[in-house]
Formats: C-alpha cells, structure tokens, sequence
C-alpha cells in the first residue's frame, strides 16, 4: 500500500480522560500506521487527577511504528495552552490537534480532513452535525457580531494545521490565550469539513475544564472582540447625553420658573463635572483598548517532563 | 603470568595497553570483536568535549575543557577542526536559555561568541546562537593510530575475537578463561568494556554500575555546501545535533529523543532484540549492535523532520547510512546532566579496575589508575 510520505503529528489533549484515551489511542494509531510512513503522537496530560498518563505509558509500551510521547503539564493549564504547548513539541509536517478525545466521528474523517488540506487549505477543521449547545451559540454569535473575520467560528472536534501556519502563527502572537482566534486571525486559507456524529457518548465535563471555558470565553469576547469596548463607548455617550440635558433642562427651569436658590448651580456643576469624567473615561477605555490590541499578556506555560516512550 | 590485563579495545584499552606497554609492562588485551574501535569508539557523536553540552554541570564543563586542549595536541592528526561550531538554545522547552548558556560558558571559561539566531534558524525557533570552539575526530585515523604504535610493541599482544567464559580470583592473581578454553592470568586486569562493563562485573559477583542502557542510532548524512562548514547543536533539552564527523565527510544526526530506541532498566543489558541476533547477543554477552542481524529500523524521518524544523531550509541533508551502538548511563547523572568519569577499584593486590566514561577527552583520567601499581 502506497503511504503518505508526509510526517504528520498528532497532538491530543488528556485530561481526566482515562475510560476513554486507550480507545481513542487505538483508533488514532490504526489510521496513523495505516497512512502514513512516519508519525508521531503527543499526548498532552494537563496534569489529570486519574489513571490517563499510566494508560498512555501501558498503551505506547505495546510496540508500534508509531512514536508516542506524554507531555506532563506541572498544573491545570486549560485546554489552549495545553495544546500550544504540545503543537511547540510536534515535528511534523501537519499536525493534528485533538481538543478532546470523546470519539463521536468516524476514524475515516481524519483522513478526509488531511486530504482536504491537501488541495490548499491551511487550516481545515473538522465540525460535527449536531446543534451547539445554547452558551456556544451565544458565543459564537457575539464573537461573529463584534469582529470582521471570515474564519467560520463554530465549536470543532480536532483540526489540521500546516507547518506553514504553525511558523506564521510563532511569528506572530505566542501570548493569544485562544487558538481558535489566532488561526482565524493568520491570514492564509482555511475550510471546514462537516461530520455527522455517530454513537455519541454522554460526557460529563470535567469540573476544572468547565470552569476554564466560562474563563476562557470571557476572556476571548473581551480580548477579540470590541464587545466590552463597544459596551463601554455606549454607555459613556449615553451619561454624557444625559448629563448635556440636564444642563439645558436646568438652564431651562431657571429662565422659566424660580427654582430654590442654589438648585441650578449644584445642578449645572453635577452635570458639567459628571460630563467631564465620562469624557476622561470615553479616552481610558480607548486607551486600554489600544494598549490590549498592542500586547496580549504573555502567558507562559510550565511543563513538568517530557517522556518519549521507547518499546 | 601478564602484567595487565585489559578487556576491550576501544579508545580506554588502547590507550591503556600503549601506556603500560611503552614502560615495557607485558600486556594482553583482550577483545570480542574482530577488530578495534567497533562499537563506542567509533559510533558516537565523534565530539572533543570542551564542555558545551553541559549546561548544567560547570564540574563536567571545566574538566572537559581541561583535557580538550591536551586531546588536540596529541592526536592532532585526526581532529577536525575546519567547520563553525554553532550552539544554539531552543526557545521553547529549553532547561537553560541563552543567556544561561552565555553565563555558563563565562563560568567554565570556554569561548562563546553570540550570533544572530535568525541567521541559521527559522523564526523564532531558538533564543540564542553562539560561535563555539569544538573539534571532532576521526576514530577510524585514531584507530590505525594505536594499531601501528602498539605492532612496534612485541610485549603487547592483543586477541580479537576473545570471548571471555570466566574471570576468577586465585590468590594473587585473576585468571580470566576464554570461550575457547584458554586461560589468562594477571595480577591487574581492567575493565575497559563500556556498554558490558556489568557482565564482566556479575562473572566476579562485583557490585554493579548503577546504569541503564540506551540502543543509539548514529545517522551519517550526505550534506550540502552549505551545511558542509557548520556542525550545529540545539540545546538543552529532546533537541539534535548535526556537526561533521571526524574527517569522514558525513556529518552525524542525532537527536535527544530519537537516538535511544530502546531502554534497557536492567542491571545487565536486557533487550528484546537479542532473541532475534542469532546468538550474536544475550544478556551475559552483548554482540555489537551495528554488526547485528536484529538492529532496529531507522529514525531518521523523525531526526530530520526535528532538525528541519529548526534549520533554516537552506542547510540541507540527505541521509546515508545509521550505525548502531549500545550506550550505559549512569542513572545518577540524570538531573545535571554530568557525565563523570567512573572509575572504581575493587581489589587490590591482585587489582581490579573498571572505568566507565562516557567522553573520549577524559582518557587521561586513566593514568593515575595505572601508575597505582
């Protein structure tokens, strides 16, 4: 059987995951011996709390053409950097990214995603049928709205990156806390490949990681999007309307009544102060703005080991 | 009745059996393979420490540099010294960053000067270059070497092909029995074997190195113009090395992660592999894994794949052929990263020496070994 020549890696997120990563192992490394000539597997351990890492180390110590590698987070990373961390470590060609190893998708769709890849497309995301749980919508939607990308924002079961997009991507941002923003961001081309889910398993979500989304997606909408600017501008220009007419509205009762001595004073000084600080803070937030679409904070990532596991 | 008795030869044997043999000592040494230079010798990164590669362990660093400039003047006849040494920190994953190495050289006093990592590396891939000074030899030029000195030595005889059956303590000499029924007798004998240093050690019921053993895949590669004047080593951490080795006109590939192919925990070497040698390895005897039937597959689409990722595509290789070794790591030097030279006395008065080392330069350490009459 004629292999692909190309070296492909594949990085997959562990965390908690120890009823289903041998079986999600098992069907990786059948495609991956399958296809390819040479391929590595990275599994990241965001430092589990069960058996995930000794199931790896069982799984990798069968012996295989395939090279497999742990890389031991220090501490709870979440997901994002946890995958960056693991793409930094990969060597190949392509890489694939597997945000979770909850197998809800054929094993041919990987394959079909690398040769869709093939024909141009730098990025190509594989995207399950099923409709989005009601928060991912609304998220999805608001990031949409408030930025001008072409990159399709949907939730994604794994993807394939070029090693062309990777150097571009560590030639620009390293510090992005979110993937999915980075890739929409790099410019070059990218596509989706829709699958319809098959026996898909209930899963519980893991309590950290569940934690680490509602972070990461308030996070993500204030970073990439103008939502929270927008918000803001709108709000200042509403109290600063506001405070406008209220300096009429008291000039207005001074002409034409007689007010209680004082009153349009104490009136015209609160709105022109209040007018003043709602313009200082129009230019703050502009400025935190800017300084946020300058420098992203730089987040490093601590790892504890790296075991390559011989046969 | 011999002086000394020397198991293997390798760079350690040889260079014992010459010094003992130019004070007119007889020596016999004793060696498995049909000739010297076979195994460690010969098949790894063919470097003249002068310290770089220990970042993290300004002891090995400084006595590396000790013996550098001495190792160059002796065997100045197979070093190669006509390529730009480039050491580079990786900017990921690294345990030391360029400015740690920079202060790790000033500390260890060996030259270091910086460069610009974009020059040879892809964006952003390494956080600093350095212009180092390290040679490599020649082992095959270091080999006939020793082979033409120790031929004008009639007090010195050495057995190829020696499989040894049996070492025993008999008053006040060891009496080592070969496979062949022949039996040698010595009042001092060295262990000079590296990889099988253990098994020489469990015929005495000796106490054990500490060590496992790592199967290592040396790559030779055909280079461009380019590459040609340059050896390359991305530091500290599962990263490669890509430098000329000694005057052959490859230059080896290894990699941190993709060297090893396989571990061995045992106190003895224990692999999987040795079923399938045909008898030319086990566990009490190891065979010479590049001569060997069972070697492993090659790596080298992993090799090349991580070096291509730091190497600009302007540094181009093509790959020629692997040569396999067997490698003993003393289990303590896993944190610093130390390479010591090991050498352990176990009896006196008949004496009994191993010496385990993991660097050609520090051969000298012997000489104090063999003076101790």
């Amino acid at each position: 059987m004629n292999k692909e020549k190309n070296f492909v890696s594949a990085v997959v997120y562990v965390h908690n995951a120890e009823e289903r990563i041998s079986k999600f192992l098992e069907m990786l490394v059948d495609v991956l011996d399958g296809n390819f000539e040479h391929s590595e597997i990275i599994c990241v351990n965001d430092c589990s709390e069960d058996s995930s890492a000794a199931q790896v180390k069982k799984f990798g110590s069968g012996a295989r053409s395939v090279s497999i590698t742990v890389l031991n987070m220090s501490y709870f990373h979440g997901l994002e950097i946890a995958m960056n961390a693991g793409v930094d470590l990969a060597i190949g060609d392509f890489v694939f990214e597997f945000d979770t190893t909850v197998l809800d998708f054929d094993s041919a769709e990987i394959m079909k995603i690398y040769y869709r890849s093939l024909e141009g497309y730098d990025i190509v995301s594989a995207v399950p049928d099923k409709r989005e749980k009601l928060m991912s919508t609304l998220f999805y939607k608001v990031f949409d709205r408030f930025t001008n990308l072409t990159y399709d924002m949907r939730t994604e079961s794994f993807r394939i990156l070029s090693r062309r997009v990777i150097n571009r991507i560590n030639s620009m941002s390293k510090a992005v806390p979110y993937r999915k923003a980075l890739y929409a961001n790099c410019g070059l081309k990218t596509d989706t490949v829709t699958y319809s889910v098959k026996n898909a398993p209930k899963i519980k979500r893991d309590k950290a990681e569940k934690k680490y989304r509602g972070r990461l997606a308030v996070d993500s909408l204030i970073l990439f999007t103008d939502v929270g600017y927008f918000m803001s501008i709108t709000m200042t220009v509403i109290m600063m309307l506001c405070s406008i007419f209220m300096v009429v509205y008291s000039l207005a009762v001074y002409l034409t009544s007689n007010p209680v001595a004082g009153w349009t004073t104490t009136v015209l000084f609160l709105s022109v102060s209040l007018f003043g600080l709602f313009g200082v803070l129009t230019v703050i937030i502009k400025y935190l703005q800017i300084l946020i679409n300058l420098v992203f904070r730089r987040k490093q990532y601590s790892f504890e080991s790296i075991e390559k596991i011989t046969k | 009745m011999y002086d000394k008795i020397i198991i293997g030869a390798g760079l350690y044997g040889l260079y014992s059996a010459l010094y003992c043999g130019r004070k007119g000592q007889r020596v016999l040494v004793l060696e498995s393979d049909p000739t010297p230079f076979r195994r460690a010798t010969y098949i790894n990164q063919a470097r003249v420490h002068q310290g770089y590669h220990y970042p993290r362990s300004v002891s090995t660093a400084v006595k590396s540099a000790g013996y550098f400039e001495r190792f160059n003047r002796e065997y100045d006849f197979c070093i190669n010294r006509e390529f730009n040494k480039v050491y580079a920190t990786s900017a990921q994953y690294s345990w030391s960053d360029g400015k740690q190495f920079k202060d790790f050289c000033r500390a260890a006093g060996i030259p270091c000067e910086e460069l610009h990592p974009e020059r040879f590396f892809k964006k952003r891939m390494c956080d600093g270059a350095f212009m180092t000074r390290e040679y490599t030899y020649d082992a095959m030029i270091l080999k006939d070497y020793f082979v033409e000195k120790l031929a004008e030595l009639p007090n010195v005889e050495i057995i190829y092909g020696a499989q040894i059956s049996a070492i025993e303590k008999g008053g006040d000499s060891y009496v080592v029995t070969a496979a062949d029924g022949k039996i040698y007798r010595s009042a001092f004998v060295l262990n000079a074997t590296y990889a099988a240093t253990n098994q020489i050690l469990d015929m005495l019921g000796y106490e054990k190195f500490k060590i496992k053993y790592e199967l290592c895949e040396i790559i030779l590669c055909d280079v461009n113009d380019t590459l040609n004047e340059y050896g390359f080593t991305v530091m500290d951490g599962p990263f490669f090395s890509i430098m000329p080795f000694g005057k052959t006109g490859f230059h080896s590939l290894t990699s941190v992660t993709f060297t090893p192919h396989t571990t061995s925990y045992d106190p003895v070497p224990t692999f999987s592999c040795q079923e399938r040698s045909g008898g030319n390895c086990s566990t009490f005897h190891l065979g010479n894994c590049n001569d060997c039937i069972a070697k492993p597959e090659t790596a080298f689409p992993y090799m090349a794949n991580l070096a291509r990722k730091y190497l600009r595509d302007e540094y181009g290789f093509t790959y020629n052929k692997s040569l396999f070794s067997m490698k003993p790591i003393l289990m303590s030097s896993e944190i610093d990263d130390s390479r010591p030279t090991v050498i352990r006395v176990f009896s006196q008065k008949p004496t009994f020496v191993s010496v385990l080392s993991g660097k050609i330069n520090t051969v000298y350490d012997l000489d104090e070994v063999l003076e101790n009459e």
